[in-house]
């Protein structure tokens, strides 16, 4: 269960349908079993819904990510005209070709409770029991969207910025410096002495201080380039950086001898 | 020997429109090619499909491969054979190539000389054996916009395969596609009818699919569709609002269309039309209702997948329409609180291209290029402001109707809103021009700006690349001079554009260099736009004496141009001018002395030149070509006619010779200034 934060979706509480931040309830499966559809169908009725009284429909719908170099096929799921899931095959991650392929079940949760509550404003939404969940978000909607639009320190997210960049270098020995091809750098030559993890918390930092730049306005169009440039080239850094390490461990996770 | 139908079902996961139809409109052909390739005798094939399964249906598939039986003609002699016979490595090679013992290479006789034959001769393999090997060749070969993995990542197609049915009459032909093994196991409706079944023959296949809740064949399923659509509109008091795009999208989402009609609150009817068929179509994919009088109804109708349990399918699509027009009447309330005018400002920050700057100053750019029509003016200063605005960041296919529905309600003058939403129009072909001077202007300007900024840093189209769509602004540029209500002076629009670029000091090139390359893509577009109506050699000869300033000019001389290639005296005339200019191109002009003429024909020439050559000319400089050619038709025939039958122009006598130049070289320039007929073929 995460929460999903985008800051130029703010709508300082004022739209039923839009929030700066809601919930996703994720599920990766990795390698995506052949039957996977007709168990994310099967959820559909874990959840109360028979699918046998409902139209539900595999819409098309790729997702990418281009800060993170990212990106997979897959659908929108529709149940009667409402999209209640993102379902997506991974292709790439940080530049890097997926094998074996996961397959990814997003769940929007505040969309199904509304549609399972049969409620048309997100903050009508019964939370717990006898709290709204405007109770808990409403104003938390307002504050998010006033400082993500108004009051967020420019200045103070491009040093940050800057320094979450740096780190994620630091921590793993990437070089500033780009090789032939984009190829990257690497001062460190030991995938084991690379603190990966630490790294990545920073490039989902920089990525969400980017975010919360352009909804203040702050970035140009030529300059957003630049940034997603930016986080696209640690993003690769932490995935090349990953992958390394498992090989160096011997890929504990997988059991079976690879093909 | 015993033809059969041949069936091949490949299963998957719901495949996205675009892949069903690239899949399905390149079948046939690619799977026809194989056969042909592998001499399989076959009758018609054809591709069926839906989103979850793409099918060849072949009539009449052959049980064998056609006997190979053929000669094959080899090396000459001289390169294949020593003198004595011995065979050299052309020979060797050559049989080899064929299959067969260099002995049984034949000797011929041929036009060139004797060359070596050999016979190729191959019984035909049943077609159970060889299918396997080509069936797995085709599947790799099916095109899809963007291929997928899945599972260990080893095959790639449109979407993941679950299942394959290969049929030959009633056989299952033994292949494996993806991993997965033919056999005849095929599946019904995902939900409808989920279990699977066995087909016994591949000519029960379309009617044992519609069994199982599936119209396989998608003109069968356009037609349920649209019947069932037009049904519930009917019911529902009004009309669909034709789309072929949301008619394709619905019948690849579907296996078995059924139509839902829902509803949605009136109030939301005070939002633009647009906006609202907007959300219903782009989001939703729905189709919008108007009653007798035009007018939108509240109603929409649903293509599903499903007839089951409808009231609860409509709760849950009015409930989501609701949301997604309240979200849109959101945004529009915004805007308007906005205003178009605090949204021209933020234009600085939005970049048109890196080089040229930001649309704001291509905004200003427009403003000077257009300064003389204060409407226009006006309606540049706000022309783009919309792009800006919430609404078209959701729909930017309402860019421009929105900007003029804002300006229309923030009070702007009506012209000037008009113009706002017309300067894109032609957006494409048959899409009409601007109604008004106004937005023709703006929208003439809009196109140099891009044109002339493209072409000014080297963004020049070639081949298909046009990222900028130049091609399409040229010849908007022409369909707004031609059909809209004003004409346009290509030359002059393009260095009025130029000249608000280097006014804001970009880095757009010299002057002359980049309206010359502009001359030239211009007069490209205007050959091919006027090649479809026209002969090319009668484009060419108008194109060569237009000076590339007013589009209606050059229309006016194809025109004359064309008719006067009707008239019973233009085949000789025609001839004649080409003559004349052919022998009088190089003598510089002067006048005719009429001393010097002394044949009775060319002084008869000369005399009909005197006094029709003015009139000519002067129709000529007024743009009414049609009635200069007319006069020279009726003019000028008999005596030209008559002139290079009785006159011989190459004289010894250089004075004479001259002279007799001089009259041709006239009359050949008058014309030449119309059209280069020296270009027409015939």
């Amino acid at each position: 269960m995460e929460p999903s934060r985008r800051p130029t979706d703010g709508r300082y509480g004022d739209n039923p349908n839009r929030l700066q931040q809601f919930h996703q309830f994720q599920v990766i499966l990795k390698p995506a079993p052949l039957d996977i559809q007709q168990l994310y169908v099967d959820s559909l009725v874990a959840m109360g819904t028979n699918p046998d009284e409902h139209d539900i429909r595999f819409v098309e719908d790729d997702w990418e990510s281009p800060t993170l170099g990212a990106w997979g096929l897959g659908w929108q799921v529709w149940l009667d005209g409402l999209e209640i899931s993102q379902f997506t095959y991974f292709q790439q991650v940080g530049g890097i070709d997926c094998s074996p392929i996961s397959g990814e079940l997003t769940y929007g949760l505040e969309r199904i409770a509304m549609y399972l509550q049969d409620v048309d404003d997100v903050y009508d939404l019964e939370y717990a029991n006898g709290i709204k969940y405007g109770e808990l978000f409403k104003r938390n909607e307002w504050e998010w969207s006033t400082y993500n639009f108004e009051r967020a320190d420019v200045a103070l997210h491009f040093r940050h910025f800057d320094e979450y960049e740096a780190e994620c270098r630091r921590l793993m020995g990437l070089s500033e410096k780009k090789g032939k091809g984009n190829a990257l750098i690497w001062d460190e030559a030991d995938p084991l002495q690379r603190l990966v993890l630490p790294a990545y918390d920073c490039v989902v930092k920089c990525s969400h201080l980017f975010n919360v730049l352009d909804a203040r306005g702050a970035i140009s169009v030529t300059e957003r380039q630049r940034f997603i440039g930016r986080v696209r080239h640690i993003a690769r850094g932490v995935s090349e950086a990953w992958l390394a390490q498992r090989e160096a461990l011997g890929f504990p996770l997988v059991k079976e001898a690879r093909s | 020997m015993s033809a059969e139908t041949f069936l091949l079902e490949i299963g998957v996961e719901e495949l996205p429109s675009s892949f069903v139809a690239s899949a399905l409109g390149a079948m046939p052909a690619l799977f026809g090619a194989e056969l042909d390739n592998a001499r399989i005798d076959h009758g018609a094939i054809r591709a069926l499909g839906t989103p979850r399964r793409l099918t060849l249906l072949v009539e009449g598939l052959a049980e064998r491969q056609a006997d190979l039986a053929e000669k094959v003609s080899g090396p000459p002699k001289a390169a294949a054979f020593e003198e004595d016979g011995t065979p050299k490595k052309g020979a060797i090679g050559f049989a080899k190539k064929l299959g067969i013992p260099v002995e049984a290479l034949t000797i011929e006789d041929t036009d060139k000389g004797p060359y070596v034959f050999g016979r190729r001769d191959e019984p035909g393999a049943p077609v159970a054996e060889v299918l396997p090997e080509l069936l797995a060749r085709f599947f790799g070969r099916i095109p899809f916009p963007k291929s997928m993995r899945w599972g260990d990542g080893h095959i790639a197609f449109g979407r993941p395969v679950h299942w394959v049915v290969c049929l030959r009459g009633g056989a299952v032909v033994d292949a494996e596609l993806a991993g997965v093994k033919a056999g005849r196991a095929s599946r019904g409706h995902r939900f409808l009818s989920p279990a699977g079944f066995d087909l016994d023959h591949a000519d029960a296949y379309v009617e044992r699919l519609r069994e199982a809740r599936v119209l396989v064949d998608p003109a069968e399923r356009e037609r349920v569709m649209l019947e069932r659509l037009e049904a519930a509109a009917a019911q529902a008091g009004g009309a669909m609002i034709e789309d072929a795009f949301l008619v394709g999208e619905n019948l690849s989402m579907v296996e078995e269309p059924h139509v839902i009609c829902g509803t949605f609150d009136a109030a939301f009817l005070e939002l633009p039309d647009e906006v609202s068929i907007g959300v219903m179509r782009g989001h939703q994919r729905y189709f919008a209702l108007r009653d007798a009088a035009g007018k939108l109804l509240p109603r929409y109708l649903a293509v599903v997948n499903t007839d089951r349990s409808p009231e609860i399918i409509i709760r849950g699509n009015d409930r989501v329409l609701r949301a997604r027009l309240a979200d849109a009447r959101f945004f529009v309330e915004e805007d308007r609180e906005r205003g178009l005018e605090a949204m021209a400002p933020q234009l600085d920050q939005v970049v048109f291209q890196a080089k040229l700057g930001s649309v704001g100053e291509r905004a200003r750019r427009l403003m000077e290029a257009v300064a003389d029509d204060p409407v226009a003016k006006e309606a540049a200063r706000l022309c783009k402001a919309d792009l800006v605005s919430l609404i078209v960041g959701e729909f930017p296919e309402l860019q421009g109707q929105m900007g003029r529905f804002y300006a229309e309600r923030s009070g702007v003058d009506l012209e000037v809103a008009r113009a706002i939403e017309e300067h894109y129009l032609p957006r494409g072909a048959g899409d009409g021009v601007p109604t008004t001077a106004s937005a023709a202007r703006l929208a003439v300007a809009e196109r140099a700006d891009a044109l002339v900024g493209c072409f000014g840093i080297g963004l020049v189209p070639s081949g298909s690349a046009d990222p900028f769509a130049l091609r399409r602004a040229t010849l908007g540029v022409i369909r707004v001079a031609l059909e809209g209500p004003i004409d346009v002076d290509v030359r002059a629009t393009l260095a009025a554009a130029h000249a608000a670029y280097e006014a804001q000091a970009k880095p757009v090139g010299a002057r002359d260099e980049v309206l010359q390359a502009l001359d030239e893509f211009f007069r490209g577009r205007l050959r091919a736009h006027f090649a479809a109506e026209l002969p090319g050699d009668v484009v060419d000869a108008c194109l060569g004496a237009w000076a590339g300033g007013s589009v209606r000019d050059l229309r006016a001389r194809l025109d004359a141009l064309d008719a006067f290639r009707g008239l019973p005296a233009y085949e000789a005339l025609a001839v004649a001018f080409k003559r004349a200019y052919n022998i009088a191109k190089d003598v510089p002009p002067g006048d005719v002395d009429a001393a010097l003429l002394t044949e009775p024909a060319e002084q008869a020439l000369a005399e009909r030149w005197r006094s029709v050559g003015a009139r000519v000319e002067e129709h000529a400089a007024a743009g009414h070509y049609q009635e200069a050619l007319t006069l020279v038709a009726e003019e000028l025939r008999e005596p030209i006619d008559r002139f290079f039958e009785e006159v011989f122009v190459m004289v010894e006598d250089e004075a004479v010779r001259t002279n007799r130049l001089r009259l041709l070289g006239s009359i050949a320039r008058t014309l030449t200034a119309i059209a280069h007929f020296h270009l027409l073929s015939a």
